[in-house]
């Protein structure tokens, strides 16, 4: 549910850009949103096509959301290990370690936006 | 679609825009809150411990026998969050400790923002500018609060034993962001399947230095090692 005040968050955001570049219309939002950002995508994007309505500036931008692979580092030799989609294994695959620690993917991040 | 860029979202659209990088968090600014406040209280000397868990865990009550418990030689401060109603904070004034209640009007969650509005009123509040421990009891949630950093020193999470062995695997950000992991209401694991060693595994593959203390508020179990941590952090700050 706290989706709904970071996609607040991100509009006031691209209002404060629209004014510094001084641009009308917002294209394209790219976004960056790791898998341990503790957000909720679909959410997210179901708050975007709902708030972002509300303002001519946002009204057409389409939104555009990267989501990097969750990281793991393995205590005994070091190695991140990549694992698609949240699945963690239960031990490394160098040195079979079972204490992985999640490391990364908190990205909540705006990366670039398309504006005219 | 149009020609320049290929694209098939806006046939209509002309290429006079432009591309700007931003890469900005979008918790920049409560970040930045955050670091104010957790500055604010590094300069009065007070710790600041963020209580995160599910509705009905025995935060508060945690609170109640703490206090009790430490009478005064530990100055106890208490802002608490919650949706609606200032119960939790009457029930902390009653103890006779300084308490701000904040109510979110239906936001799930603490920012550093509302907290340090807290701090601010809480200093005006008797004795609530001279305090060892400021625990901040987040509106009951396991999911958004771990997302903000309210400028606290410690993030603990509480679960309670009717609530069942599995949030830690259910809800990892939770775990993964704090420090201490309270199992609460542990005088009531001869009425409910609640394994402690696959609770406390679990959440230690998330969190290897997560410290685990079960106990419960009611029957003092595990207290001594929760009065002996909170002492800890005091003396190390």
């Amino acid at each position: 549910m706290h989706e709904l005040s970071l996609v607040q968050n991100l509009l006031q955001q691209l209002h404060e850009l629209a004014e510094e570049h001084r641009k009308t219309r917002v294209l394209t939002v790219y976004m960056c949103i790791g898998p341990f950002s503790g957000v909720v995508i679909d959410s997210f994007e179901f708050g975007f096509e709902t708030l972002a309505k509300e303002s001519q500036l946002t009204s057409e931008a389409v939104l555009i959301i990267e989501n990097p692979d969750a990281g793991y580092r393995c205590c005994g030799c070091n190695t991140v290990i990549k694992h698609k989609h949240k699945q963690k294994t239960d031990q490394c695959p160098n040195c079979s370690e079972t204490l992985l620690i999640p490391e990364g993917g908190d990205e909540l991040i705006l990366s670039r936006v398309e504006m005219e | 679609m149009c020609d320049s860029c290929g694209c098939d979202l806006k046939p209509d659209h002309t290429h006079d825009s432009k591309m700007i990088e931003v890469h900005q968090s979008l918790l920049a600014a409560n970040s930045a809150m955050a670091e104010k406040n957790r500055a604010h209280f590094d300069s009065s000397g007070t710790v600041v411990i963020n209580m995160i868990s599910s509705p009905g865990s025995g935060k508060t009550t945690l609170l109640e026998k703490t206090i009790e418990a430490v009478g005064s030689s530990i100055r106890i401060g208490v802002i608490e969050g919650d949706i609606e109603t200032e119960r939790d904070a009457e029930r902390i004034r009653a103890k006779g400790v300084p308490v701000i209640q904040l109510t979110t009007g239906g936001a799930c969650h603490l920012d550093a923002a509302q907290i340090h509005k807290g701090l601010h009123l809480l200093e005006k509040e008797k004795g609530g500018d001279q305090l060892d421990i400021l625990f901040i009891e987040n509106v009951g949630n396991l999911v958004c609060p771990a997302t903000f950093d309210l400028g606290e020193h410690h993030r603990m999470v509480l679960v309670s034993v009717p609530e069942g062995p599995d949030k830690p695997a259910k809800y990892p950000k939770a775990f993964h962001s704090s420090g201490l992991f309270i199992i609460s209401k542990t005088d009531l694991l001869p009425y409910f399947d609640f394994p402690v060693n696959d609770a406390t595994a679990d959440a230690l593959r998330l969190n290897p230095k997560l410290r685990v203390i079960p106990l419960s508020a009611t029957s003092g179990d595990g207290f001594d090692r929760w009065l002996d941590y909170l002492q800890d952090i005091c003396r190390k700050h």
